[in-house]
């Protein structure tokens, strides 16, 4: 293996104390990775304070990390680059990293995984998993890849890794003390929570023809659960007690998740989906996938497969 | 303030709902509408920009790039244009998304991505963007790349475009930029993959979606 190869870092957001846990699945996904090809995998997470760190730190030497990197901040800690990427990039040209590795369900990752992959001229790998046992790489589901032969660096938005044997709690750890990190040129004015409509993750949409089967129902929203989903229909769907009353979406609405689920005939339009799959309908152009069987069924199947370790 | 909007590299995936709505926010910037690609697309984003009452300037090119490539297109044409702030139609296509931070990182540039609301006013622009499940407002003063996710109104048909004169049309060395350069940032060649038509294939293509289960 090249020394070049020598680092992976992978991101970790905090909920609270704890790593949140896209970045853990990053982590487990990076220790395959590094012990594949021989690197040294960092954990690194940005904070205001690095006391009152142990838990969080042995969480991270369990889950798989060699040493943790900690970038001390004044900033605000909030998912947007503007706050945080001072810090971050202060990490970046400490380790100066050949693979750098997020959660694709973290927080921070929309705004700091392709930024990172500007700032080190890396290809960007969205929803990737680690594929392999000896010679380990990335594959995400468009078909790019990360491999220990290659010449340059990658950013991975990780999906899925396989759970990894639990590690000693012996680790290395770096504290960076990076100050004056905000870009005075944005202001974070308000947070609230947002409307249901403008979900970017998974979505799951019940259709009206099938909201008063109440298997179909509960399948769906174990589904939802399952992908971290939110589960939307019509007020067809609220009065029959399908879905929450807050989680009605009006007929042909726009929306942009990055996954859409359409069971039955679910009237959301798709149109700014990244990828969308219907249970109960026929494929048509631009749908990555189809059960045309029996709703009941195939939903049954598909969340039996889902729940299967 | 000079704005500009990055329409992208080809035309929308699904549908031209969420390029009208970007359309519709750089109305109100007064912004240069901007595509690169093939002279399809480029006659679509024309009509586009001509329906909604923008000057438009094109790039054609047959490179397919990937992310960093289209970023270099959109800071040369923003040079050309006088440009310090551009918006970015994120929704259209998925692989639009990760140019706002490539973008931004070329012009040293604030960024924003998923933003679903946005105004303007005495030089400052006031965002909302989604970060997960929450809403967050903020104000940007100065140069930015934002990312666009807003719907225009439903649309079932449109008239075919048509050749246009109205855009204004930038070959690459004319921005500054070496076709063959730009080249090693080429995709590499892939087929599309057939619709999943299994449960096992379609549970194979979600699982890159399973939340972490405690346990698991």
């Amino acid at each position: 293996m090249s020394s070049v190869l020598a680092v992976v870092i992978v991101h970790i957001d905090l909920e609270g104390d704890r790593p949140h846990a896209s970045s853990l699945v990053a982590l487990a996904a990076g220790r395959h990775v590094a012990s594949s090809w021989g690197a040294t995998l960092y954990a690194a997470l940005i904070v205001r304070d690095a006391q009152g760190l142990d838990a969080t730190e042995t969480t991270l030497a369990r889950s798989g990390a060699d040493k943790i990197v900690v970038a001390v901040t004044d900033a605000p800690l909030a998912p947007l680059w503007a706050m945080v990427g001072n810090a971050w990039q202060g990490v970046l040209d400490h380790l100066r990293p050949r693979l750098v590795l997020f959660g694709a369900d973290a927080p921070s990752a929309a705004e700091l995984a392709p930024r990172t992959g500007a700032r080190i001229g890396a290809r960007l790998l969205t929803r990737a998993r680690a594929l392999g046992l000896d010679d380990v790489e990335l594959r995400d589901r468009d078909g790019g890849y990360a491999r220990v032969a290659d010449s340059g660096a990658a950013v991975a938005l990780i999906g899925r890794a396989d759970p990894i044997d639990r590690a000693d709690d012996d680790v290395d750890l770096v504290v960076l003390n990076l100050p004056g990190g905000v870009d005075p040129r944005l202001e974070l004015a308000t947070e609230t929570a947002a409307e249901i409509g403008h979900s970017l993750g998974a979505v799951v949409a019940l259709g009206d023809d099938v909201v008063d089967q109440p298997q179909i129902a509960r399948h769906a929203r174990q589904l939802a659960n399952l992908l971290g989903a939110q589960l939307i229909g019509s007020a067809a769907a609220a009065r029959a007690g399908a879905i929450e009353p807050g989680a009605v979406v009006e007929p042909h609405s726009a929306m942009a998740p990055e996954l859409l689920i359409a069971v039955g005939a679910a009237l959301v339009e798709p149109a700014g989906a990244s990828a969308v799959v219907k249970i109960g309908a026929p494929a048509g152009k631009l749908v990555d996938g189809a059960l045309l069987g029996p709703v009941d069924s195939e939903l049954a199947e598909l969340v039996k497969r889902l729940e299967a370790p | 303030m000079t704005v500009a909007i990055w329409a992208g590299s080809a035309a929308p995936a699904r549908t031209i709902r969420w390029l009208d709505g970007a359309l519709g926010i750089a109305k109100k910037l007064g912004a240069t509408v901007v595509a690169a690609g093939e002279p399809t697309w480029l006659d679509l984003a024309a009509d586009r920009a001509f329906r909604a009452g923008l000057a438009s300037a094109g790039v054609p090119t047959d490179l397919k790039l990937d992310y960093l490539g289209w970023a270099q297109v959109v800071a040369a044409v923003m040079r050309e244009l006088g440009a310090t702030t551009v918006l970015i139609d994120e929704a259209s296509r998925p692989e639009r998304f990760p140019e706002v931070g490539a973008v931004a990182e070329l012009q040293g540039a604030v960024q924003l991505t998923h933003v679903v609301a946005l105004a303007q006013g005495d030089g400052v622009i006031h965002a909302s963007r989604i970060a997960g499940r929450e809403l967050q407002t903020v104000r940007v003063r100065g140069p930015a790349v934002i990312g666009l996710r807003i719907a225009g109104p439903q649309v079932d048909e449109y008239p075919t475009p048509m050749p246009s004169s109205h855009m204004r049309r930038l070959e690459l060395d004319e921005i500054g930029l070496d076709p063959v350069v730009l080249a090693h940032r080429a995709l590499p060649p892939r087929t599309s993959a057939p619709s999943r038509k299994t449960v096992e294939r379609i549970a194979d293509y979600l699982a890159v979606h399973v939340a972490p289960q405690p346990g698991r």
